[in-house]
């Protein structure tokens, strides 16, 4: 009864239902004996945490998929307990270092030296390595990246690492020339649309192809978020004909009320208002990147041609602020204050020469 | 000469920039005059009174602006041609009605920046051509009809119409002029024989120029040659000074010959006009306004010594020429009394720009005289200290005086006595003492202030022994009879300990003093005071001593001294206190200086609280005025007022400022007064709410403000950490100042601009705090960050606002709050994360963004819609990702919008939300893993340092027994590195537990998912 992204999770290589040349060359590394490390990218959604678990089944066998979860606590060189979450089988583990927040060396320098020092002791494994996988990489701090640098060439015998990113910008060149990089984009309107078929068939329903149209639009390259709301639109009307109204998450509607409320009126009140707004959004754990582009795109939607690049030079302007600094809301917040500069300046169609 | 100006030009250019850069908001825009202008008054200030400096020889700055008058010529035709656009200028400049705004160049600009940019024309285009100037002072004139202060001048179609308070002023101005022009340079040889002319001049001016108006300006202007010519007597020093505040006048003068000129009646008028040095007046009074000059360089006419006695003034808004605090200043310096609010006693309102709205009805109600700068310096100037009032003042003077003989006479013959008595056997010579001792009150009525308490302290003292008798039943009078004790709270150095001493022995007790100098720990406290005649040793030793030499009788009082200061030396001393106040026998006094601290917990509820307050100036004044006049010091009265506002009324910090003084002088003025306060201020740091009401408040970085940039970064550093969010939690409340001349749209445009520009201030300073918090921890960067966290955007939206002074005070920053929210949830998120993890492949942001809202409608809504019969339900669904009540509770607590926790949790009823609790209580659900927290098995002490190699780790382990044992636990459980991990000896029953425990654990868990 799991939801049917999880349950119809294709579980090995063969079973992928797209990136077939993705899934050929990873087959055939899997099989060499000679498994580099590895870093998979991709946008969220892709397949990338599908396609490691699928490579691991073909590494170790049906092994990989007995997992248990641990919990590890460490010391910060301040003494301040950090708890970390290991998920594990016999032939792998997987960690987020990156819920240690800044002290995620301190995970990785002692936690890989840990396991690059064991060895694998079951008679029966495939291979000889273990494989670690660190899921958020490209969250992982400089300080973390570069105590990787090493263990990766000195525990090669016992170990492999896979990492697990959305982009690799923000990972430091000696990282990535030490892995094979495994670019996993984000499916195709027909892959998915195959994909949708697959999980209807599975789910024992047809799907009509203008609702998985429909479905494809909405997620935007997200597979999973199209099976989600596959599954939540099946709910809700089962037949899945007529007009469909996809259900947009919370989060994202309220991102659109935000961008409607700067649209609207432009006084430091609403600023405030603002402000409130965002802050709620920050602490119910959304994003700020995620904030301010749903926000951003809102905006551009609802302002005047001139304005839209400007609107969305200034977002990337303040998204690298928000990545540099450490107080997300300000950048937010003089965003926010920049666009209603503007657009009240082309209100009133003042000259722009100074900005 | 030439030189000095030139120096002075470089300085101010400079100060005008980094003025613009953190206080006019606009102006940097533009690099023309005209632009500058147009952005900010504060920006135009500084360029005018560059300017008008040029004209004048006395404010050296003033010459390098002159590009209007870039080439003096001795001609009197040139000289006049050039007066004339002075004129003009400074015509228009009166029209603003602030001296410092008006540039003799650019004045006609600055009228036009408070209203209209549009109108701008370059100053130095007015010089050569007359007609341009005409339009000019016209624009300014109709441009100041807006303000307050112009509205008199509003009537007037004309420039002429300058109003004729302001002429009165000019008189003064152009005697300087001439004196200096004389010296310094060919132009002002016109000048010069326009000085001669000048108080002529004036008159004819009005007269022609304005005839209806003529008549209030002769009256004025006659006075002001009276006040010319004392200014004449006086020294050179005086002329200065004055010429700043009448800068605002002259230029009014000017302005009706500008205009004169221009309608073409009488060019020669205007020529032989004073202008130019009126101009210079008015450009001194902005070059000081707007650069840092030295504090006591600016002022004020050389008045009569306690010309304003017996005047009482309120100040209310923005002078040009002063900032508040310093005209506060020369009010009092010259025996004026200045209130806070105006009331039906007021004698004068001195109203400057954007006075508050609620003081200027009280002005109506009460039909107060107002006057504005420069009619207050006229006043100063003007007025004898020979009025009627000042009779009665001189009598009341008198009266004072009298009193203080007396009362020295009388001080001088205690002391004689004091000294007979104590005769040759101890001689203490009272020369000798501190004068805090040694004047010292010596009895209940000499103790400055705080008579009511002191009474009832008196009175309560007075009828201890009854209240004894009668078991602390009887309230008494005060109420105070139920009381075995009194908390004497209040600053220092208000007589607090004094008191208590001294109504102890008017009342015959004994006092007995412990202060912070002796241990008052719980021990001491009980022991140490045999306060309840419990113990024989007294008897048995024949005296009733106690352990400190104390006699304890019915007749003592025991007074606690600084009982806060009970510090960890005293462990428990408080709590002694108060349990030995509880069965005292013997009257107790402790004495604290604050109240509220939370030491004093304890005692507040068993003692009476007898608050002090600070004695008022004027109750200290003549009790110091005594001992002055007996030490032979002549200290005039404000100063002395001057000495006990700086220190707060603590009066035994004045006497002893007064006694280090004596040291080397016998008398002090009030500059001297003034400077010795400041330097015995004492250190005060104020909390970050207050800061910010003064970062963002309207005087910090207004033009008059004298607050230079360090100080203004110091208030950062009053608390580094704090004054960025609060800067950041309340900058969009302002009502910005730099908005003032603005309206309609364009004052929307500007205020979002401003915002913009103060918001991205604070996100570069976010940047900065991330390379000062970084791992690199650049400190140095914290001057940086203080000017664009806090200094630079309060610059900007500075100003009057919803919060200012008003109920609806600055608020907390927010960002405090809400990032532990945030810190908390996401915590909460990654729990629910990693116990997906076995079935979902996704970050605790997919989790968030994808799962949560995908989730809801399976596990939430049914609750919602269906009820309790839909618990089942959830629950399996629950199950299936391994989800707890409490992940379900974040799961609904991470909601946003329409999904918000309390509007989710009010549509899901009290009974399934039980049931819900109940229901899986009583079930069974897999579990993917035990937190180590759960079990509470924390092993205390971790391994720091790098993971020991395994066979390290056995070593260690040797030294201690059950290494079997333990090596036969960690085989068995799956998770070796954990159990290397609780390797410390003394865990080693509770990780084995742990291990087991959760192996089985495990091992159900995988036993569930096998079955499916």
């Amino acid at each position: 009864m799991s939801l049917w992204v999880d349950k119809f999770r294709p579980r090995a290589l063969d079973d992928l239902h797209y990136h077939h040349n993705l899934s050929a060359r990873l087959k055939s590394l899997a099989a060499s004996g000679d498994f580099p490390h590895m870093l998979f990218y991709g946008p969220s959604g892709a397949g990338k945490k599908t396609r490691i678990t699928c490579t691991l089944k073909q590494l170790f066998g049906p092994g990989v998929e007995k997992l248990k979860i641990d919990q590890r606590v460490f010391l910060s060189p301040s003494k301040r307990k950090i708890e970390v979450n290991i998920v594990q089988s016999n032939f792998h583990l997987e960690i987020t270092p990156s819920e240690a927040g800044n002290y995620d060396r301190v995970v990785i320098q002692e936690l890989l030296k840990e396991i690059a020092q064991t060895q694998q002791v079951d008679l029966n494994a495939k291979q000889r390595f273990k494989v670690v996988i660190i899921n958020e990489a490209d969250s992982l701090s400089r300080d973390a990246q570069a105590a990787l640098r090493r263990t990766m060439e000195k525990y090669m015998s016992n170990m492999r690492i896979i990492l697990c990113a959305n982009s690799t910008s923000r990972l430091i060149a000696p990282i990535k020339s030490r892995c094979l990089l495994m670019r996993v984009p984000a499916p195709s309107d027909e892959e998915m649309q195959t994909v949708l078929t697959h999980v209807a068939r599975r789910a024992y329903f047809d799907l009509p192809p203008e609702a998985a149209q429909e479905i494809i639009k909405d997620a935007n390259g997200n597979l999973r978020k199209a099976i989600l709301v596959l599954e939540a639109l099946k709910m809700q009307s089962p037949d899945l004909t007529g007009p469909l109204t996809i259900a947009k998450p919370d989060w994202e509607t309220y991102c659109q009320k935000v961008a409607t409320l700067i649209v609207t009126e432009q006084t430091p009140a609403r600023v405030m208002e603002i402000r409130t707004k965002f802050y709620e959004l920050l602490s119910h754990c959304i994003p700020p990147t995620v904030i301010l582009k749903t926000v951003a795109e809102a905006v551009v939607s609802q302002v005047d041609e001139t304005l839209k690049a400007d609107v969305m030079h200034w977002a990337a302007f303040y998204e690298v602020r928000m990545r540099i600094g450490s107080k997300k809301i300000y950048h937010l917040e003089a965003w926010v204050v920049k666009v209603m500069s503007l657009y009240k300046q082309s209100f009133y169609s003042l000259d722009m020469s100074d900005f | 000469m030439a030189p000095s100006q030139k120096s002075t030009k470089s300085s101010q250019p400079a100060g005008t920039d980094i003025r613009s850069f953190f206080g006019g908001s606009s102006q940097k825009q533009m690099p023309t005059p005209k632009t500058t202008q147009s952005s900010a008054a504060i920006g135009s200030n500084s360029k005018s009174a560059i300017e008008i400096s040029d004209d004048e020889d006395m404010p050296p700055p003033a010459k390098q602006i002159t590009q209007p008058y870039p080439t003096p010529k001795p001609s009197v035709d040139d000289a006049s041609t050039k007066s004339m656009p002075a004129k003009r200028k400074s015509a228009s400049s009166a029209l603003n009605l602030k001296p410092m705004d008006v540039d003799s160049d650019d004045e006609p600009v600055v009228a036009k920046k408070r209203k209209k940019p549009t109108a701008l024309l370059s100053s130095e285009d007015d010089d050569e051509e007359d007609s341009p100037p005409k339009k000019k002072p016209a624009a300014g004139s109709s441009k100041p009809k807006a303000k307050p202060r112009l509205s008199k001048s509003k009537d007037d179609d004309d420039a002429f119409s300058v109003s004729d308070e302001e002429e009165d002023e000019k008189p003064p101005p152009p005697k300087k002029s001439g004196r200096k022009s004389t010296t310094s340079k060919p132009l002002f040889l016109s000048s010069d024989d326009e000085d001669e002319e000048e108080e002529d001049e004036p008159q004819k001016k009005r007269a022609s120029a304005s005839g209806s108006k003529s008549k209030p300006r002769l009256s004025k202007s006659k006075k002001d040659d009276d006040f010319i010519v004392s200014d004449d007597d006086e020294d050179e020093k005086p002329a200065p000074k004055k010429a700043a505040p009448k800068a605002g006048p002259s230029k009014s003068a000017n302005k009706g010959a500008g205009a004169a000129t221009s309608n073409g009646k009488g060019k020669e008028k205007a020529k032989e006009e004073p202008a130019k040095p009126k101009f210079n007046y008015a450009a001194v009074a902005k070059a000081r306004a707007a650069g840092p000059v030295a504090p006591g360089s600016k002022e004020v006419p050389n008045g009569e010594e306690n010309c304003l006695a017996g005047l009482s003034f309120v100040f209310t808004g923005e002078l040009s020429s002063f900032s508040r605090d310093e005209a506060l200043d020369i009010a009092k310096r010259f025996g004026g009394r200045v209130v806070g609010s105006p009331s039906s006693k007021t004698d004068y309102v001195v109203l400057g720009d954007n006075a508050g709205p609620s003081k200027l009805a009280a002005i109506k109600k009460h039909g107060l005289k107002t006057l504005n700068e420069d009619q207050f310096l006229n006043l100063i100037a003007t007025r004898k200290g020979s009025g009627k009032l000042d009779e009665k003042t001189r009598k009341k003077m008198e009266k004072d005086r009298e009193a203080i003989e007396t009362a020295a006479k009388d001080m001088e013959k205690r002391e004689k006595q004091a000294a007979k008595e104590q005769g040759t056997s101890k001689t203490v010579d009272a020369s000798s003492q501190l004068w805090t001792t040694r004047y010292a009150p010596q009895n209940a009525k000499e103790i400055c202030g705080n008579k009511g308490q002191v009474e009832k302290l008196q009175l309560w003292l007075h009828d201890w022994s009854n209240s004894l008798k009668s078991g602390f039943k009887k309230p008494g009078k005060n109420g105070m009879n139920i009381f075995r004790a009194v908390l004497i709270t209040g600053p220092p150095g208000i007589g607090k300990t004094t008191s208590a001493h001294l109504v102890a022995k008017a009342e015959g007790f004994t006092p007995i003093e412990l202060n912070a100098s002796d241990a008052r720990s719980k021990k001491l406290v009980e022991n140490g005071m045999n306060v309840n005649n419990t113990s024989l040793d007294g008897y048995i030793a024949g005296t009733r001593k106690s352990n400190d030499d104390v006699m304890i009788t019915d007749r003592t009082v025991l007074i606690m001294d600084e009982v806060d200061g009970m510090s960890a030396g005293d462990r428990g001393g408080v709590g002694a206190l108060n349990a030995m106040i509880k069965k005292s026998k013997v009257p107790i006094i402790c004495i604290a200086n604050d109240r509220g601290a939370q030491k004093l917990k304890p005692l507040i509820a068993n003692t009476f609280s007898l608050p002090y307050s600070r004695p008022t100036t004027n109750m200290i004044r003549s009790r110091l005025m005594t001992i002055a006049f007996k030490e032979k010091m002549q200290i005039p009265g404000n100063v002395l007022d001057q000495l006990i506002q700086g220190s707060q009324s603590d009066i035994r910090q004045v006497l002893n400022m007064m006694s280090t003084w004596r040291l080397s002088s016998n008398t002090m003025n009030f500059d001297e007064g003034k400077a010795l306060a400041k330097m015995n201020e004492k250190y005060t740091i104020m909390n970050p709410f207050e800061i910010t009401q003064k970062m963002l408040g309207p005087y910090m970085f207004s033009s008059t403000s004298r607050e230079t940039l360090g100080d203004k970064m110091e208030y950062y550093f009053q608390d580094h950490s704090f004054m960025p969010l609060f800067i950041q939690e309340n900058y969009l409340k302002t009502e910005p100042a730099a908005l003032r001349s603005y309206d309609g749209p364009p004052r929307q445009v500007k205020y979002l601009e401003l915002m913009d520009k103060a918001a991205s201030s604070i996100s570069d300073g976010d940047l900065v705090d991330a390379l000062i918090h970084g791992p690199e921890q650049h400190w140095s960067l914290m001057p940086l960050h203080a000017v664009c966290s806090t200094v630079r955007p309060a610059s900007f939206l500075y100003g009057q606002g919803a919060h200012y002074g008003g109920s609806n005070a600055v608020s907390f920053p927010q960002w405090l709050g809400q990032n532990s929210k945030q810190t908390k949830l996401s915590r909460q998120l990654t729990d629910v994360q990693i116990r997906m993890r076995l079935k979902v492949s996704g970050d605790k942001h997919e989790i968030r963004q994808a799962y949560i809202p995908a989730l809801f409608p399976h596990i939430v809504k049914p609750l919602m819609d269906v009820g309790a019969s839909a618990v089942e339900e959830v629950i399996e669904k629950m199950d299936e990702y391994y989800l707890s009540k409490e992940d379900w509770d974040t799961i609904v607590e991470l909601g946003v919008d329409d999904k918000k926790d309390d509007q989710i949790l009010k549509k899901i009823s009290a009974a399934t939300k039980t049931n819900l609790t109940k229901k899986y209580n009583a079930s069974e659900h897999p579990i993917p893993f035990h937190k180590a927290t759960d079990l509470g098995k924390i092993p205390k002490k971790l391994p720091g340092g790098p993971a020991p190699d395994i066979e390290d780790a056995f070593e260690m382990d040797e030294p201690v027994d059950d290494v079997s044992e333990d090596e036969k636990a960690s085989k068995d459980a799956d998770d070796i590195s954990k159990d290397k991990l609780i390797k410390a000896p003394k865990k080693k029953a509770a990780p084995k537990k742990d291990a087991k425990v959760k192996e089985k654990k495990e091992v159900k868990a995988k036993e569930k998912k096998a079955k499916k």
